[in-house]
Parts: structure tokens; C-alpha cells; sequence
């Protein structure tokens, strides 16, 4: 008998279509919890950047500054001028940023406090409600982590000893560790104590002149200042973040990926060996050995692939769910990650459902015969 | 023999499990990593909120006192001037007000060295120093964890902002994920960051007699635009830090961890009521009550918890001793609360679990014994 006359793969597998649907929902649930964990891992880095990554090319801070978030710099008022005066610079907008550990709702709440000149750039890129800080003690702030704390444009925010009023709502701002508040320089110095002082000059070259050469130029004429690329403060920033948290993440990625084998191959070995009266009576009639592991590395495939997609389904509505409900949490699943989740989920199906290959090379046709 | 004395002499749930070892064995170690998903997130910040505190609970003060509204250290600004520090000297009851500054920064080996990120903390104590001594103007105290992943040992020049400083002494247990203490001298900061005269905190003695909880409230009546703490409290607020950020996470770890634990266990019962679904015609026919048969499955799915969530306990007690070995900065801490929330996590798992074959099991008719099932 050949096997290839009958569908027994799709037969067997749409007998029980309950114990199908279950399998099915197993090895979706695990592949979409794997992507779903990876993606937040990955939405995390970027959303640490978001700042940054609307800056122009070149940031200069004080000596030895590698990274844009966690570390102090401090320039006083005559470097700002330097700097400035660089050929090659086109703008050079001071800004004063650093962390607001905002307390709302008896929780503490971070935020990257950005004080800008009004006018020049640093400030926020998108407004969703009201209008850019303008004097002292303006703020304007997230509009998700505004939203989150019933905060609006007219609320007053007690920080620091101050009142800051919020002015207007950003978006495009928000995230897990770092959503952005803004408010004048001239605000976030008092806060610091630290007048006409900034922590990052925000520097944009002259047409035609590269960044690389803009920062070589920087560091050589301007001393007690560090020049650096916008994206390398962002790696920095991103290694720095991402690589605190991503201990934590990575395990839990780990023990998702666990689960999922585990989860696949329970399914699949389940199903095979469930099957080994039906697969003797295969036997029996004539099957081969080599036709039986085809058989069952069909149906373990179909379980794997099925199972991979609907997790990639379950993964992209959880992810819209997710941004709707979460907002301030930015999960990227990517092509690489569904193909390597695909890849492996097959590859774990293929080896659970073989496992019973020696049993199966020992089935004894009989036992179809047997109660 | 009457059928309620098979049914209760017999250990029908064991000999059921102990059928498939194999299938029962998968199915505790994927309940197993459900529940360890969630105790070993809340272990792993639980040892980080330790951490956070170490320098707080080392430096002996009674009041610490910050920037009105300020009562965390880590990832905070908090900025006070000189009239404030001499304000908070003057009320009574303050035997001694010595300023710090607390500032983020990082630790390099040269400029294209290594390098380790560390709240640089200038002037105060130096709380468990283990080698070497406090810094003087131009050097260093780092973690010991730090030290070693610089390569640096007592002598050796680091840089801080492009300020060369000498090693002079390490400390031990402040290093978490989030990164660690390092301890240079107040002047040194003041030089490194162009802010005299400003300090972060203010770390408050009180005079013998005074009681802490008093002074910090003198302190917030007399001094305008700070916020005295006690130390307990303060460390109380700086440990919230971690709980406030992780909440989120930590939340849908134990949902992801119960819906994958409903998952793995559900689905390892039901394989097992499936397989076992002639023996259970079986029981009835020879008189097993249908609410016995519930039991027994509910019995089942309660063993396989009950076997996971051991193994949970025992897998993170070994990760709680592994991970330091392999990195001294995830120390991992075992608590009471969070081993009970896991438990009602499992509970959870089992009821959910179990709802699937009971479903089943209550259909099985004993007539299905006398038919062939393929």
C-alpha cells in the first residue's frame, strides 16, 4: 500500500479536531509569549534613544561624556561659546537635561527632563495638546504618562520643590524607562542649582561638512569637552539601558524558549505515541518504516508551522492590544526573529515527533489486532 | 470486594501518573519554568532592591536630607545649596550635617578601555570598606565587582570625565545589574562636575537623645525647600524605586507565567485523561463513582503542580546560588511574600488546569469500556 494514496497525515490529523485545536493553541501560546518577550527586549532599546534620535548629527558635553542619559555633565557658559565659534558649526543649541524621578500617585515615576532654549532645538517635536514651554516653570510632558496620571494641559506638577505648570502635552515622547518632559533651560537649572550651566550642546554642521570631521574639529580646539556622534551616544545609551535589564529580559526569553520546546515537543510526542495503534494498523497493511517517519514528520511539521503562524497572529494582535492598552511600551518583532522562531519550533517538532522513532521501528503490526 | 474499597485502597491517581513517567516528567519541569518565570523575576528584583540600598543602610546617618520632594538617591537629581546645608546645621537636635554629592558617571581605564557605570558619591563615609583607604583629593574607592571587571586593583589610575584618579581601596556588596557605588573625596566631585557649594544630601547625626523620626520632622518645619527622611524611610522610598518601575513587568510575568503553567499543565492532563480514558471506563464500570473519577484527576493536576512548583523552589534556590558565582552583580533574594504569591500563582494553575479533563472525564461512560476504541 502507498501511503501517498491516502491523505492518513491530514486523516489522522483532523480526527480529533479538539485535541488539534488544543496542540495547535499550545504551540502558538509559547511561540507568541517568545516573540512577544524578545520584542519587548528590542522595543525597550529603541525606545531609550527616542531623544536622541530626533537630534542633529553631533552632541558635545562635558570631557569624558560617552553617554547622553546616566552620566553628569556640566558645561559652563563661556565652553558653550567655544564651541560655537568652531568653523563648521551652524548651530549650537545648549540644552539641560538629566533624570525627574516625577512622584505621582505615590509612585515614583522616571523621566528624562529636557530644558531647552525656547526657539532654538531640544524641545519637543510633536505636540498633541496646548503649546511649547515658554517661561519659568512651564512644562510639557508626555501625553501617554500624562494621560496615565490624569494629568492635562493647566495641571500643576509639584517637583523639586517647585511648581511646574503643565503648558502642553507631546507625542511621539512616550516610553517605558525615559517618556520626555521639557521645559525651559533656564527652569531646569534652577532645579540644579546650576545657572546658565547646560549638560549637551545639540550641534549641527555647516552644509558640507561631514560629522566625523565636525567632531575631530571640536575636540581639538575646544578642551574640557567630548565630541561625540549622536549615534554612538545612542549605542552607548542603548548598551547601557538595554544591557541592564536585558539580564532579567534575556532569562525570562530563555525560559519562554524553554516552554516552547517543551510545550512542542509534549504535543507532538503525545501525538504520536496516542497514535500507535492507528500507525501498527498502518503497519499492518503494508507501510513502510520509512513512510511511517515521513508520516509522522509531516504531521509534526504541519503542528509546528500551523502552530508558528498562529503565534505570529497571536504575537501581532497582542502587540496592537499592547499599544493600545500600554502605550508606553514599544514591543518590535521582526522578520528575523518569526524566521527563527519558525526554524526552531520545526526543528524541536521534528525531533519530539522522531524521538518515538525507535518505537515505532519496534511497533509490532499485532498490536492493531490487540484490545 | 465492594467498588469503594477498590477505589480507596488502590493509589489509582500515583499509578496513573507513574504510567507515563515520561509525559508526567514534561509536564511538572514546563509547570516548573511557568512558576520560575515568576519567582525568579521577583527574586532578581528583590536582590537588586537590596543592592540599591547598601550605601544608604552604610552610611550611619539618622536623617538624610534632600531637595524638597526628593526621597530616592538612585537615577535622581536633588540639589542643595550652601544656606541650605548651614539652615539644616542650625536645628536643634542636629549633632553633625555633612554634605554629599551623588552623581551619575562613568569609570573608564583609558579611552578605549573598559568601563562601568557608578553612582560616584563625594565626601561621606565609605561603608564597608574591605582593602585599601578612603579616598584622599585625586582618588578612587570602586567595588570590588567593579574593580575586578576593570581589571584595576589598589594604585591603578581610572578616569571619571576625563579626570585622572588613583585607586586607593574597594568596597564590597553595592554592585547590582543597574551598576555600583564609587567613593572619591567631595572636592574631587566639586572639581569634576564645576559645582561648588551645591550638594545632593545631606547625611544628619543627631544629637544623643534626639530621636530620628523627631529630627526629620524639626528639619521639614525649619528648613525650607528640603525633605528630611530617616534613613529607614529613605531606604524604604529608594527599595519603592525598583517595585514602582518593575510593577508592569513583574504583573505580566505572572500572567504570562499562570497562562503558560494553565497551558502546559492543561495540556499534560488532558493528553493523560485522553490516554487513560479506557481506564477510567474501566473504574466505572467497576462501580468508581463519578465524583470520585473527578477527584482523581483533580488529584492528578494537583500532584502535577504541587511537583512543579517544588521544582520552581529548588531551581531558583540554585539559580539564587549559581548567578552570583558566574556574575557578582545579579544577587538574586528569596523571599517569603513572593514564594506565597507563586504558590497562589500555582493554586491558580491547578484549578484552571484541572477544569479541562474534569470536562471530559464527567462524559466518560462506563459502557465505554465493552467498545473498541480504534
Amino acid at each position: 500500500m502507498r501511503s501517498g494514496g491516502v491523505p492518513v497525515a491530514r486523516r489522522q490529523l483532523l480526527a480529533e479536531p479538539a485535541k488539534l485545536l488544543v496542540a495547535l493553541a499550545a504551540v502558538a501560546a509559547a511561540v507568541a509569549l517568545v516573540l512577544l518577550l524578545s520584542g519587548l527586549r528590542r522595543g525597550l532599546g529603541e525606545q531609550v534613544t527616542t531623544y536622541l534620535d530626533r537630534q542633529p548629527p553631533v552632541l558635545v558635553g562635558q570631557a569624558g561624556a560617552r553617554d547622553f542619559l546616566s552620566q553628569v555633565s556640566v558645561l559652563p557658559p563661556d565652553m558653550v561659546a567655544q564651541v560655537a565659534r568652531v568653523p563648521g558649526v551652524a548651530d549650537a543649541a545648549p540644552i539641560t537635561e538629566g533624570y525627574a524621578m516625577f512622584s505621582l500617585h505615590d509612585k515614583r515615576v522616571l523621566a528624562l527632563l529636557v530644558g531647552y532654549d525656547p526657539g532654538r532645538r531640544g524641545g519637543p517635536w510633536q505636540l498633541a495638546a496646548g503649546r511649547r514651554p515658554a517661561s519659568a516653570n512651564e512644562l510639557v510632558l508626555d501625553r501617554v504618562l500624562a494621560d496615565e496620571h490624569g494629568l492635562s494641559v493647566g495641571s500643576t506638577l509639584r517637583f523639586r520643590g517647585t511648581n511646574l505648570r503643565i503648558v502642553g502635552l507631546s507625542s511621539g515622547t512616550s516610553g517605558f524607562m525615559t517618556p520626555l518632559a521639557f521645559s525651559t533651560r533656564a527652569t531646569a537649572n534652577a532645579l540644579n542649582e546650576l545657572p546658565d550651566t547646560a549638560t549637551f550642546l545639540l550641534v549641527t554642521p555647516e552644509r558640507g561638512i561631514a560629522p566625523e570631521e565636525l567632531v575631530r574639529r571640536i575636540e581639538r580646539r575646544v578642551s574640557g569637552v567630548s565630541a561625540s556622534l549622536r549615534d554612538r551616544l545612542a549605542a552607548n545609551d542603548r548598551d547601557l539601558f538595554v544591557g541592564a535589564w536585558s539580564g532579567p529580559l534575556l532569562a525570562m526569553v530563555l525560559i519562554a524558549a524553554a516552554v516552547a520546546v517543551l510545550v512542542i515537543a509534549i504535543t507532538v510526542y503525545s501525538a504520536t505515541r496516542d497514535r500507535s495503534r492507528e500507525y501498527a494498523t498502518l503497519k499492518a497493511i503494508g507501510l513502510g518504516h520509512t513512510a511511517l517517519l515521513r508520516l509522522v514528520g509531516v504531521q509534526a511539521g504541519v503542528l509546528a508551522v500551523s502552530g508558528t503562524a498562529l503565534g505570529v497572529v497571536l504575537a501581532a494582535a497582542a502587540t496592537r492590544g499592547g499599544t493600545e492598552l500600554a502605550p508606553k511600551y514599544l514591543i518590535v518583532v521582526t522578520a528575523s526573529d518569526i524566521a527563527w522562531m519558525g526554524v526552531a519550533s520545526l526543528l524541536f517538532a521534528l525531533v519530539a515527533g522522531l524521538a518515538p522513532a525507535r518505537y515505532l521501528a519496534n511497533l509490532d503490526p499485532a498490536t492493531a489486532f490487540r484490545r | 470486594m465492594t467498588a469503594l474499597q477498590f477505589s480507596s485502597s488502590v493509589p489509582l491517581a500515583r499509578r496513573q501518573l507513574l504510567a507515563r513517567r515520561g509525559r508526567t516528567l514534561a509536564g511538572v519541569i514546563g509547570i516548573a519554568v511557568a512558576l520560575l518565570l515568576v519567582l525568579a523575576l521577583k527574586a532578581i528584583f528583590a536582590g537588586m532592591e537590596g543592592r540599591l540600598t547598601a550605601f544608604i543602610d552604610g552610611t550611619g546617618a539618622d536623617v538624610i536630607v534632600a531637595q524638597e520632594g526628593v526621597t530616592t538617591m538612585h537615577m535622581t537629581q536633588s540639589a542643595l545649596a550652601a544656606d541650605a546645608m548651614a539652615a539644616i546645621a542650625r536645628v536643634p537636635g542636629v549633632a553633625s550635617a555633612q554634605g554629599i554629592i551623588y552623581k551619575g558617571a562613568f569609570v573608564e581605564t583609558g579611552p578605549n578601555g573598559r568601563s562601568g557605570i557608578v553612582g560616584l558619591v563625594g565626601g561621606g563615609p565609605v561603608p564597608d570598606l574591605v582593602e585599601g583607604r578612603p579616598p584622599r583629593p585625586g582618588e578612587i574607592v570602586l567595588d570590588r565587582a567593579l574593580a575586578n571587571q576593570l581589571g584595576v586593583d589598589e594604585g591603578a589610575v581610572v578616569q571619571v570625565l576625563g579626570t585622572r584618579l588613583r585607586v586607593s581601596g574597594q568596597v564590597e556588596g553595592t554592585a547590582a545589574i543597574t551598576g555600583s557605588f564609587a567613593f572619591v573625596a567631595r572636592a574631587t566631585l566639586e572639581q569634576i562636575v564645576n559645582a561648588p557649594n551645591v550638594v545632593s544630601y545631606a547625611l544628619v547625626r543627631a544629637r544623643p537623645g534626639t530621636d530620628a523620626d523627631e529630627l526629620a520632622i524639626r528639619i521639614n518645619q525649619d528648613v525650607t525647600g528640603v525633605t528630611a527622611s530617616t534613613r529607614a524611610s529613605f531606604a524604604r522610598s529608594e527599595r519603592s524605586v525598583v517595585g514602582d518601575m518593575s510593577t508592569d513587568i513583574v504583573r505580566a510575568m505572572i500572567l504570562i507565567g499562570f497562562v503558560i503553567g494553565v497551558a502546559v499543565a492543561g495540556l499534560v492532563a488532558y493528553s493523560q485523561t485522553l490516554a487513560q480514558q479506557r481506564d477510567y471506563g474501566v473504574l466505572r464500570a467497576l462501580g468508581l463513582s463519578a465524583r470520585r473519577a473527578l477527584s482523581l484527576v483533580l488529584v492528578q493536576v494537583a500532584t502535577l503542580v504541587l511537583a512543579g512548583f517544588v521544582l520552581a523552589l529548588g531551581l531558583v534556590g540554585l539559580l539564587a546560588l549559581v548567578l552570583p558565582m558566574l556574575s557578582p552583580t545579579l544577587v538574586l533574594s528569596i523571599r517569603m511574600e513572593d514564594v506565597l504569591q507563586a504558590a497562589s500563582v500555582a493554586g491558580a494553575v491547578a484549578l484552571a488546569a484541572a477544569l479541562i479533563p474534569v470536562l471530559h472525564v464527567v462524559r466518560v461512560e462506563p459502557a465505554s469500556v465493552f467498545r473498541r476504541t480504534s
